[in-house]
C-alpha cells in the first residue's frame, strides 16, 4: 500500500483524471473531496460491503436454508415475540385479516 | 387484493397497509421500493422480508436484540429524516422503530451470519424503512448468529 502524507488543502491524484483533494481534518475525520469522471463508480467501502453482504444474504433464502436456521436458533435466548408491524401467516391461511 | 408469488412461501395475498416503502431500495437492490414483513408462528423468531416487485427475493431477518441484547443504534439527522422521525431524539427500538438485521445463511457448513453493520430500520407508523450503516459502530457485517463455542460443543 502507497502511503502519503498531505495536510488539508492538498491533493493527490489517481490515473490521469481522478483527483483526491483532502478538504479539512478534524480530529479522526478527514473530509475528502473527489474529481472523477461520472464513469468512474465512487462507493463507501462499508456501502460496497452491505450490498456484497445483501446479495449473498437474499441468494442463500430456501425452505431448506429457513429450516436449518430454526435448528440452530434455539441456543439463543430469545425473547417474547417481537412481531409489530408483522403480518403473522401460516401457509395454510392467507393473510388478510 | 394484490398477492405475490414468493419462492419460499407460494403465493401470498396482502393489504397495501402492510406494505413497507424503502424509498432507497437496499444497498444491492436499489430498485426494491417495497416489502411485506412475513411472521410465520412455525419460524419465530425469524422475520420474512419479501419483496413485493421480485417473488424470488426475500430476506430472512431477525429482531436486533435476539442476537445483540446489548445493540446500540445510532441514527443522524440524514437516516432519521429519511424515516421522518423527530430529529431531536433517538427512536426507541420496539416502540418508534423496529430494528432488525439481515441473516446470511451461507451454506457449504459454514455458520449462518448477521450483518450488525447495517440493520434493516423500519418507522412503524408510518411504515418508511431504510437500511442504515453503523459506520463508526465497530459492528461486522459477519458477526456469527450463534456463537463459536456452541456450535463445537454441539457437535
Amino acid at each position: 500500500m502507497l502511503v502519503m502524507r498531505r495536510r488539508a488543502g492538498e491533493s493527490f491524484l489517481v490515473g490521469d483524471d481522478i483527483e483526491i483533494q483532502v478538504l479539512q481534518v478534524n480530529g479522526t475525520r478527514v473530509k475528502l473531496g473527489i474529481s472523477a469522471p461520472v464513469s468512474v463508480v465512487i462507493v463507501r467501502r462499508e456501502v460496497q460491503i452491505t450490498q456484497d453482504e445483501n446479495q449473498i444474504a437474499a441468494r442463500g433464502v430456501s425452505p431448506c436454508a429457513i429450516d436449518s436456521l430454526l435448528q440452530v436458533l434455539p441456543v439463543l435466548a430469545i425473547p417474547s415475540p417481537v412481531s409489530a408491524g408483522c403480518q403473522d401467516f401460516d401457509e395454510s391461511n392467507n393473510l388478510s385479516q | 387484493m394484490p398477492s405475490v408469488l414468493t419462492t419460499c412461501f407460494h403465493e401470498i395475498d396482502y393489504t397495501n397497509s402492510s406494505v413497507f416503502h424503502f424509498p432507497c431500495g437496499l444497498p444491492g437492490f436499489e430498485h426494491e421500493r417495497a416489502f411485506v414483513f412475513l411472521n410465520r408462528p412455525a419460524s419465530h423468531p425469524l422475520m420474512f422480508m419479501q419483496s413485493v416487485l421480485t417473488p424470488k427475493l426475500c430476506f430472512v431477518l431477525l429482531p436486533v436484540f435476539v442476537v445483540a441484547p446489548q445493540y446500540r443504534l445510532f441514527l443522524d439527522e440524514e437516516p432519521l429524516a429519511e424515516l421522518q422521525l423527530p430529529l431531536t431524539s433517538q427512536p426507541e427500538i420496539g416502540k418508534d422503530i423496529l430494528c432488525a438485521v439481515i441473516v446470511c445463511a451461507r451454506g457449504n457448513q459454514e455458520p449462518p451470519t448477521v450483518n450488525l453493520l447495517a440493520p434493516v430500520i423500519v418507522n412503524l407508523r408510518d411504515r418508511i424503512g431504510i437500511q442504515v450503516i453503523q459506520t463508526q459502530s465497530g459492528y461486522s457485517h459477519r458477526h456469527p448468529l450463534v456463537p463459536q463455542e456452541e456450535l463445537t460443543s454441539c457437535s
